[in-house]
């Protein structure tokens, strides 16, 4: 069929549609209409303006720079300075420097060492392993440092739990180090508003005498802080301070944690801790409200178990993963089969599941109390299936997936699902013999137990009877944690001293008396112990910045009680006294110690020889009357659920202030710089919403507003939004940057902490703009418009269509005749080059990657990529060289969801090159796109020119534009990347393929007297990808991992029609689904 | 007159004038030249070292004090440390080595004046350049000889891709042993010097 007569039939299929005006904010006089929604053509969407054909959206595709990206700024935020007054001054200056000049132009001081460490090479950087504190997960890091300022994290792959990879937090937390509105000195507050900087030992002093005198008098010194993870740490509290100061106990919470998983296996099995699953070995999973890829327990390890089942070259099956959810997660939209019920709904359907294999199926292996079969009895999977309205082919294959694959699949429930839940699925997980995953030689391991609710109800009531003397709050921060019912603020007025450790004001620290600063995690040492079977180390890699001082050193020098005793290395000696007794034991010598230690510390983590820890073993069995014995009284109700998730980027909240990762695109809705209340398309309507729109959410905790945003695929009725926003006391960057939720977290929850089935929703006036990236860079030139329907950006298939014949894609998409290709093709005027050395390339499997949005923190990083801040994103000038596309495809009731990392491509024939005026992008004969920033005049043609839209221009120097200009502050010009240029305003800059690291590949492999090995240049990207996704190397290399990759029978890149040959290949998504999805085929 | 005046003008006055700005601007023009590009700069340094004697009399090797050339993108100059190797014993009474000991003894580091320079915006690598066997003197000219260090070469993009373009006629000197290694043009692309 001609293109045109082929674009034609479509635009006429389309049909009008009166759902659009409710989500759109459009009269509803404006003709609307959709795309087909028929099976036929997936028609990726990435928003409801697209889906829906907004005219303006259209109109604005039209464009390349979007409403608001050509805005005149604000003249008035300018500096007075007239352009008449800047000349004088500039001619005055000229002359002035003329006349005052020597011969030669000072060049500046070359500053050596005095003495030089033996370690350190100028211009090469130095490695250090050691131990993230940014959760409590406690991964392993190795931190890059240049001439001794660490400018890169990165995981370290000799930690046999991270294995070599780390989180967003992790990859932006260099910035927290550098954050110029650390504290620098102590402070003393003599009341609320009158604070001022104070001396260590004048604070020491008075701090030492007051927990004396308060011990004395037989009052508690309660201490606060967040998990304790440290075996040291530990020690230090509970023995070593108690001794010192009897009355002293710790308190120990998180606001995310796995108490419900943890109390309910325990219940089951009688072991503490949930144990580590081999979730590498299931076949099939099943995850019920669980975002085991986004937000829920170790994500690193989690994704790298997940994905080692998703290569189609590692010689086992996929796995195939069910999501049952009513929110939309990152997991959920990873999943083979999304099953969209309602959350409240979970448990029953767990129960039904249940009833379907004791009851009706009668597993063998399995024998099941008569109390527990008496309990399942009122239970029918089938009623619940149409009672629900759900997908009976996928419930259908999900049932017998789970009997076929029984000791291999893993039923996951989410952590914010209540005891009983999880009670229930353990037992499901126990009928299905999945137990055989649970690791049995190696558990989980907590050293200090988190307070229980009635233990933190205790340490109130302290504090209001005047029982409790005295707070310290470790690094920690209950203000903005603890549910608003606990009155916490109002009880910390009653003692008589509080004490906050902290890196920067907190709301907790307005609190206090005295604020003391610490050390960040670059400044530290430490050890931590999470699983029976490795301890880590974590070592300073940088002196203290400011005035500041480790915690546990403050702590050690109040316990030796004289401000004399303070020195920075106590803690250091504390650590390695104790790992003498426990981790490295038995050395003959100090300096057999010593080796042993240093050994240590250079691997970042040791085996334990000794395994203490009590777990389940391969006879534990389950106790069925914890079943019988346990009330399911979650029922789907008909009010609305509110589910309160983690943050995807800003943690607990305690990374508000890390601008980087408010920047960072949530993986689903894109949005940045703010959380809001996901709702529905069906609640939407039902509540006559708009995205943008604002609702009040109540729960018996309290009321909040919050912007509203329609994301496709949650459940109806169920409403989600994100913790960890909203700080009122925190750096210029994260102040007031969205709403605290904490709000609405109750203390005495009837669910549990982040689940509430009784909300009340209502729509309130107002309007609260949410900045998404995802329609951004949007596109429709004249010259593609015949093939825009035709475009396949996304190319998937099914793994079983793979298996059948592994070339199925080429066959289903070669469609140009050469005729048509020859006219579609684009040339360069640029030279071309032969490339028959080394040409650069990258593989990016689509299977693999979860749109986590990890490649893009490390990005930033490694590229000294400036915050734009959210008045920027929204014009479109966001700067981050990678993004992860999402496209939805379907309804917007039920999405199916593909991610595909987009950046530059390196093309052959680069369209960019061949319009910039100033050859300031050009090409190598390795096949690098480059740019030369000095040549770049900011014309923005190549911008314009890009098929992909990768380029970002610096319409501002936008370090300088951004609040108040905290980016340019001293402290923050230590983090760049000296390997790469900062840019300034006007200039175009894009991916480079971290052309630094290729070049110190090079400088390398001239050292060494050999050709440049494409395999040992990692990316920045790759390196930081989870489950591996990303590869990069030598195209050239027919030995190479890439060589293989590019070749692949389901390679593609994307846009190939245009010829411009890029040297990115996407491997194909393959959804490992039983039907063969004919939407795709049919192109 | 009147043509006469029109004939002068044109005749005279206008040459002369067009011959003087020319003039002027030429002369400025190549009169500066190797001041613009840094040739013959000769800075005064904080404590007077003689290249052409350590590196031209005592036969010092060039990477006994610039150790980092062959590893990394600098050719580091030496902490005091390294100077105190030798002169924590030799020459101790010398007034240049006295303040020499005074800086190291003081944990102060000597602030060497600049006298190369590329721009921040180009990232040139010494360390590809030695291990190729390209001698120092290519660019540094003979240091060996210079009692105070002055740039005898240029130091501009057009220098850098001259030698790249040709390096048989820009290499004059090869490392001592490194003759065999094969040089080939240096790359011309933007991203190998601008990142």
């Amino acid at each position: 069929m001609p293109l045109r007569e082929n674009q034609d039939k479509l635009i006429m299929d389309k049909k009008v549609v009166d759902i659009s005006s409710k989500i759109l904010n459009v009269t509803p006089e404006d003709p609307k209409v959709i795309p087909e929604t028929e099976e036929k053509d997936p028609n990726y969407w990435r928003s409801f303006r697209e889906l829906y054909n907004d005219p303006d959206f259209l109109k604005e595709k039209k464009n390349e720079f979007q409403p608001g990206s050509l805005d005149r700024p604000d003249e008035n935020s300018f500096s007075k300075f007239s352009r008449r007054k800047f000349l004088a001054l500039l001619s005055a200056s000229a002359a002035v420097a003329a006349t005052g000049c020597s011969n030669f132009r000072d060049k500046g001081e070359i500053v050596p060492y005095n003495k030089k460490p033996e370690s350190v090479t100028i211009g090469l950087p130095t490695y250090y392993a050691s131990t993230c504190t940014g959760c409590s997960y406690a991964c392993g890091i190795l931190i890059k440092t240049i001439e001794g300022r660490p400018i890169k994290v990165d995981g370290n792959p000799d930690h046999p739990v991270s294995k070599g990879k780390i989180c967003a937090i992790a990859q932006a937390s260099v910035m927290n180090l550098y954050d110029p509105e650390r504290l620098k000195n102590p402070l003393e507050r003599a009341d609320r508003n009158n604070s001022k900087e104070t001396a260590w030992a004048d604070a020491d002093e008075k701090i030492i005498n007051q927990l004396k005198s308060i011990s004395s008098s037989g009052k508690e010194i309660a201490i606060v802080t967040h998990t304790v993870n440290s075996p040291s740490l530990k020690k230090l509290l509970t023995e070593d301070f108690r001794t010192a100061y009897p009355g002293s106990k710790v308190y120990s919470y998180e606001l995310y944690s796995e108490s419900a998983r943890n109390s309910a296996f325990e219940k089951c099995y009688g072991a503490k801790l949930f144990p580590v699953v081999q979730l590498d070995k299931a076949n099939v999973i099943l995850a019920l409200e669980s975002d085991f890829l986004g937000t829920e327990g170790n994500k690193v390890e989690n994704s790298r178990m997940y994905s080692e089942r998703r290569d189609i070259y590692n010689g086992s099956e996929f796995n195939r993963l069910y999501a049952v959810e009513g929110n939309a997660s990152v997991t959920g939209m990873n999943a083979d089969y999304r099953i969209i019920l309602r959350t409240d709904a979970i448990e029953e359907f767990v129960l039904c599941l249940l009833n379907e294999f004791i009851l009706k199926e009668k597993l063998s292996g399995f024998t099941a109390d008569a109390a527990v079969s008496a309990k399942l009895q009122s239970y029918d999977l089938k009623g619940f299936i149409s009672k629900n309205n759900l997908n009976e082919e996928a419930i259908k294959h999900l049932v017998s997936d789970l009997r076929k694959n029984t000791g291999s699949s893993f039923v996951s429930a989410g952590s914010m699902l209540p005891e009983s839940t999880h009670i229930a699925v353990n037992l499901l997980n126990e009928v299905l013999g999945n137990t055989n995953l649970y690791v049995k030689d190696v558990q989980n391991i907590e050293q200090i137990p988190l307070s229980t609710k009635a233990e933190l109800e205790n340490l109130i009531s302290g504090l209001k009877s005047g029982k409790t003397g005295a707070v310290i709050h470790l690094d920690s921060n209950p203000v903005y944690h603890f549910p608003s019912e606990y009155g916490y603020a109002d009880a910390l007025k009653n003692a008589g001293l509080v004490i906050s450790l902290t890196e920067s004001v907190n709301e907790t620290s307005e609190a206090g008396n005295f604020i003391l600063p610490v050390n960040s995690m670059f400044e530290s040492w430490g050890d931590f112990q999470t699983r029976s079977n490795f301890a880590s180390l974590q070592q300073p890699v940088i002196a203290p910045l400011y005035n500041t001082r480790q915690k546990e050193d403050i702590l050690l020098t109040w316990i030796k009680g004289s401000k004399d005793s303070y020195n920075p290395d106590l803690y250091h000696q504390y650590i390695s006294g104790n790992w003498k007794n426990t981790f490295l034991p038995g050395a003959a010598s100090d300096m057999q110690f010593g080796k042993e230690w240093n050994a240590a510390l250079n691997d970042g983590a040791v085996k334990v020889r000794q395994n203490t820890a009590a777990g389940i073993t391969e006879t534990t069995a389950f106790k069925q009357e914890t079943f019988a014995n346990t009330n399911f009284r979650l029922k789907a109700g008909s009010e609305y659920v509110l589910l309160l998730t983690r943050s995807f980027t800003l943690g607990d909240g305690r990374f508000a202030n890390n601008g980087w990762l408010q920047e960072l695109p949530k993986p689903l809705s894109r949005i940045v710089w703010d959380n809001y209340a996901a709702v529905s398309v069906q609640t939407a309507k039902a509540l006559g919403l708009k995205s943008n729109d604002k609702i009040s959410v109540t729960t018996p905790a309290g009321k909040t507003e919050l912007p509203v945003f329609i994301q496709p695929g949650t459940a109806e009725g169920v409403i989600a939004a994100e913790l960890g926003y909203g700080r009122s006391v925190c750096g210029t960057v994260g102040k007031d940057v969205g709403v605290n939720t904490n709000k609405l977290i109750s203390g005495n929850p009837q669910v549990s902490m982040f689940m509430y089935n009784d909300v009340k929703i209502e729509k309130v006036p107002g309007f609260y703009e949410l900045i998404s990236t995802q329609e951004h860079y949007a596109f429709d030139e004249p010259l593609l418009k015949d093939i825009q329907f035709r475009r396949e950006i996304i190319q998937e298939g099914t793994y079983l269509e793979f298996k059948e014949t592994p070339d199925f894609l080429h066959h289903r998409h070669t469609k140009y005749s050469e005729e048509e290709t020859e006219k579609l093709k684009v040339g360069s005027i640029n030279e071309q080059y032969d490339h028959t050395g080394t040409k650069w390339g990258m593989a990016i499997d689509l299977n693999k990657c979860t749109g986590c949005n990890e490649c893009a923190a490390a990005c930033n990083v490694e590229n000294n990529i400036p915050i734009v801040g959210k008045d920027q994103v929204k014009a479109n000038r966001e700067m981050q060289w990678i993004r992860i596309d999402r496209y939805y495809s379907g309804t917007p009731e039920v999405p199916k969801t593909s991610f595909q990392p987009m950046l530059c491509q390196h093309c052959d024939f680069a369209p960019c090159e061949n319009v910039c005026p100033v050859a300031a992008t050009t090409h190598s004969a390795d096949g690098l796109n480059a740019m030369a920033y000095n040549r770049c005049v900011g014309t923005r043609y190549c911008s314009n020119n890009c098929p992909y839209k990768v380029r970002r221009f610096n319409y501002f120097n936008f370090r300088d534009r951004f609040r108040d200009s905290v980016q340019l502050e001293e402290s923050f010009s230590l983090m760049a990347n000296p390997e790469v240029t900062v840019r300034s305003r006007g200039v175009m800059e894009k991916c480079t393929f971290c052309i630094q690291r290729i070049m110190e590949e090079r400088q390398n492999a001239i050292q060494e007297n050999r050709y440049i090995i494409g395999s040992n240049v990692k990316t920045a990207c790759q390196e930081a990808c989870n489950t591996n996704a990303i590869t990069f190397g030598d195209k050239n290399d027919k030995e190479s991992e890439l060589y293989k990759l590019v070749n692949s029978s389901i390679a593609y890149s994307v846009l190939e029609e245009i010829k411009v040959k890029p040297n990115i290949s996407y491997l194909a998504k393959l959804r490992n689904v039983y039907e063969t999805d004919k939407t795709s085929q049919e192109h | 007159m009147k043509n006469f005046l029109l004939d002068y003008n044109l005749k005279v006055r206008l040459p002369v004038l067009i011959f003087v700005v020319l003039a002027v601007f030429t002369i400025t023009y190549y009169v500066s030249y190797a001041e613009r590009n840094g040739i013959g700069n000769m800075p005064a340094q904080p404590i007077a070292y003689s290249h052409k004697l350590h590196a031209g009399d005592l036969k010092i090797d060039c990477r006994y004090c610039h150790s980092d050339v062959d590893k990394s993108r600098h050719a580091n100059v030496p902490s005091a440390k390294v100077c105190m190797n030798c002169h924590s014993i030799a020459r101790k009474d010398k007034p240049e080595i006295i303040k020499l000991t005074d800086y190291y003894t003081r944990g102060v580091p000597i602030e060497w004046k600049r006298v190369h320079r590329v721009p921040d915006f180009a990232y040139f690598n010494h360390s590809v350049h030695v291990n190729k066997g390209i001698d120092c003197s290519n660019c540094h000219g003979n240091v060996a000889a210079m009692e105070v260090v002055e740039q005898v070469k240029d130091f501009t993009m057009r220098a850098c891709l001259d030698c790249h373009r040709n390096p048989e006629a820009g290499i004059k000197n090869i490392i001592p042993g490194k003759e065999n290694l094969q040089i080939n043009n240096g790359p011309q692309n933007c991203s190998a010097c601008h990142r």
